[in-house]
């Protein structure tokens, strides 16, 4: 390194030091204030809040920049980078790892906690205080992580000549926005629960704690979907092996506090128009947020990998639990000592309403999140208490989340439908009998035109159903509106419907993706083809409707690996032909080989190539596989996405318009 | 019971009923897919207890052992732990991370006195998923003895 040079990395972990040290006057500041009646101090804590997010900002900025400027000295850098590496995964391989990743943590918490701060000042002075000083222990705590424990900003002097690069299989867009996206929505539950946690200790939890951040969870939660979803991608295009889901524990962690925060978005309203369920919603939230930061930790401590491997560094294992317990002990503690302000006198007592919906919809939710926790935690268990390892496999998830999954699509006609306190049969007819009847005739039809599995026979009457009630309910809106209104078109009747209620109608294009989603898991999950075999050039086989001919097998290069390149022809039956490139890869920096496979996608299906070894000369293995409706999955996705965003932009002052209905 | 009772009842039944179903559902799948990990040594340990179960057996393949069937995907080879050697027969595509001197899990059903079939070999994401019995320590124990075997 040149004299005069910035040194980056030393500027970062500077910012993050005194970042640390001012999230000790953003805890203790406004609770002085709140003791000593000063505001003067709630401002400072404030103040202290948004210069920590200027900090830490700061910080990530000065990683990146170690990354970009190729500073091996730094030891984060030379373990995750190379001059090799396209500037694109250099300017994110800063989440390439355990301890960036954590860096990034705690950024995208100082700014969240930053706007909370500034959005919410005016409208909770109540709460403020106690939100700052939350948030601040909580940002403690990881910055704590960051810089003593597991800290990207270890110098490595002198530094190699090179680093050790990225590893090859980050190397894919897929994995590069897949970690902010999952964190933007980990981090994004703190925000509802430290406003709970906030209501209950200032003796105000009645729903405006709900209220006000009813925005804050919807958006964390379409991050956590996005950032999920990216995840499955990467795993479909870059591992090689057909699939997109695992049940990987790496995976799992991100899906239960999905589970639970679904729970949560409809038990919510529940609480908004009801009364109910209150003490249900704190405990949700709380879970979430816990799960979000467990999620974290799983993935990011290395004890997946083995809690020996974690044990052998007993400093971050024995952080990890003491934070996850001081969380626990003072999120259930809270509620405990002060749940008296929860208690209702409304109790829920009819079977058919729109409670009891939300009800079993939470059930299944739970259960959901039970048998993924079980199956996640039980082998860590065993391993840390005896001296067995053992493993879960994914028949016992897909045996169980299958009619799990069933049941909260059939919820999912009901619910929005249901009326509130006491449905009458005569609606009940109204509403359901037709979706009923034609969810029928779908599972007859599909049955007679050859679906010949139970399962996927239940998925199609369940979604026609669900479909179904979503498009006569609003069919039936639209006329009512234009039988009141009179002359407007049903098109222009439609719009002013979804923008009177932009929070119900975008809940039904989220219900509608999920749908999308849930034809694709189903087409790939239980209709999936598997052919593996042994080609020459020119040797063809037959997929479905598909003939591929495997033409030659070249190279290729870029410069940072090289590749053994297989050229598949595939012939689709309609005379339509696209040509595939499935290769083995060798990155320069490792000896390990990465399998790209070569995808072909359309509406209807997948066709994934992948070259496997050469097993005699120029005789070469090919798995090919057959996904039928794997896109629908990335589209469902796209889909919810927008009907989150229809949802959230809608204020907080329409908020009694909305619940009618 | 008056009406407003009896329909409480019949919700909390429904829920006690469907909760109570799908938990069994979840228990009584859990108990049936859980695969036990053993080591080769743990294998010649405990013998009969595990006949005709499915398991997993983690260790490194041991340098020298790899033998392929030409123009087929079939191939032979050692897991080690450094102790003992176990064998192992495989027929299909291999994972990227697949090689001799590396770490690797084999799952398959084992029965007493056969050749063990894996039915899958298993590569996580990256070195960073690994078993410890795998990873650093044991590819150091591994290696040790077999520098000492070389003696």
């Amino acid at each position: 390194m040149d004299k005069g040079e910035i040194v980056w990395i030393e500027i970062a972990h500077f910012a993050a030091l005194l970042a640390i040290t001012l999230t000790v006057v953003q805890i203790a500041a406004p609770l002085y204030g709140v003791k000593s009646g000063n505001l003067a101090w709630i401002r400072v804590g404030r103040h202290a809040a948004i210069v920590v997010a200027v900090l830490l900002t700061i910080s990530t900025v000065g990683l990146i920049n170690s990354f970009l400027n190729h500073d091996f000295s730094v030891l984060y850098v030379a373990k995750h980078a190379s001059l090799d590496l396209p500037i694109f995964y250099l300017g994110t391989a800063m989440w390439g790892g355990h301890e960036g990743s954590l860096l990034l943590w705690a950024w995208l918490l100082s700014v969240y906690i930053a706007v909370a701060a500034w959005r919410h000042w005016q409208t909770h002075s109540t709460s403020m205080p106690y939100v700052l000083a939350i948030l601040g222990a909580l940002l403690m705590g990881f910055l704590l992580l960051v810089l003593f424990l597991s800290t990207p900003f270890e110098r490595l002097i002198p530094p190699p000549f090179d680093g050790k690069d990225l590893n090859p299989l980050l190397q894919d867009p897929g994995m590069v926005f897949h970690p902010p996206f999952l964190y933007m929505g980990y981090v994004g539950f703190a925000i509802p629960y430290a406003f709970a946690m906030a209501a209950l200790i200032t003796g105000q939890a009645n729903e405006e704690w709900l209220l006000a951040t009813r925005r804050w969870t919807l958006f964390s939660w379409s991050m956590l979907t996005t950032g999920i979803v990216f995840g499955a991608y990467w795993a479909y295009y870059e591992l090689g092996w057909g699939g997109y889901w695992a049940w990987d524990p790496v995976e799992n962690a991100s899906f239960m506090p999905w589970l639970t925060s679904t729970a949560f978005l409809h038990s919510v309203m529940v609480q908004e128009r009801r009364k109910m369920f209150k003490t249900w919603n704190v405990f949700l939230i709380i879970t979430t947020f816990a799960l979000a930061i467990l999620g974290t930790f799983l993935v990011r401590s290395g004890v997946l990998s083995s809690v020996h491997a974690f044990a052998s560094d007993p400093g971050r294992g024995v952080y990890i639990l003491v934070f996850m317990m001081v969380l626990l002990f003072f999120s259930f503690g809270v509620l405990t000592m002060k749940s008296d302000q929860l208690e209702t006198n409304i109790s829920l007592d009819n079977p058919l309403s729109k409670e009891a919906a939300f009800l079993f919809n939470n059930l299944f939710l739970l259960v959901a999140t039970l048998t993924v926790l079980l199956g996640t935690l039980y082998p860590l268990a065993v391993e840390t208490w005896t001296d067995s390892k053992v493993s879960v496999g994914a028949p016992y998830y897909n045996t169980v989340f299958i009619p799990i999954m069933l049941g909260i699509i059939f919820m999912m006609g009901i619910g929005p439908v249901v009326a509130w306190r006491k449905a009458s049969i005569a609606h009940l007819k109204r509403d359901l009998l037709l979706p009923a009847v034609l969810a029928a005739i779908a599972g007859v039809g599909a049955g007679v035109l050859g679906l010949a599995n139970f399962y996927g026979i239940c998925s199609v009457v369940v979604i026609v159903f669900v479909l179904a009630t979503h498009i006569l309910d609003t069919m039936r809106r639209v006329r009512a509106r234009m039988a009141k209104n009179g002359s407007s078109s049903a098109l222009v009747v439609l719009l002013q419907l979804l923008g009177r209620n932009k929070r119900r109608y975008g809940g039904f294009v989220v219900h509608f993706g999920i749908l999308v989603m849930a034809a694709g898991f189903i087409g790939s999950g239980l209709f999936q083809d598997e052919k593996n075999l042994f080609m020459s050039p020119s040797d063809k086989i037959q997929v479905g409707d598909w003939n591929l001919t495997l033409k030659s097998v070249g190279t290729a290069s870029r410069h940072n690996w090289k590749a053994v390149e297989a050229v598949v022809q595939a012939d689709h039956k309609s005379g339509f032909t696209v040509e595939l490139r499935p290769q083995k890869r060798v990155y320069n920096e490792t000896s390990q080989p990465t399998t790209e496979a070569a995808i072909h996608t359309t509406w209807f299906e997948d066709i994934y190539v992948v070259l496997g070894d050469e097993v005699k000369d120029n005789v070469y293995s090919i798995r090919v596989y057959r996904n039928p409706l794997v896109v629908w999955v990335w589209a469902g996705a796209g889909v919810m996405a927008f009907g989150v965003a229809i949802a959230l932009m809608q204020g907080r002052i329409r908020k009694r318009e909305s619940l009618v209905g | 019971m008056n009406k407003k009772k009896q329909k409480r009842l019949f919700l909390v039944l429904t829920v006690l009923v469907v909760g109570g179903a799908l938990l069994s559902l979840v228990f009584s799948s859990f108990t049936g897919s859980l695969v036990y990990f053993y080591t080769p040594t743990e294998i010649v340990a405990k013998g009969d207890t595990i006949n005709g179960k499915k398991v997993r057996i983690g260790g490194m393949v041991q340098e020298g052992t790899l033998v392929r069937e030409a123009g087929t995907l079939k191939i032979r080879f050692m897991v080690t732990d450094g102790d003992n050697l176990f064998p192992v027969r495989y027929d299909g595509m291999l994972p990227d991370l697949f090689r001799e001197g590396q770490g690797v899990i084999v799952e398959g059903v084992w029965y007493r006195g056969k050749d063990f079939i894996a039915s899958s070999i298993l590569a996580k994401h990256s070195e960073d998923y690994m078993p410890i019995e795998m990873s650093q320590e044991g590819i150091a124990k591994a290696k040790e003895s077999i520098l000492k075997t070389m003696q």
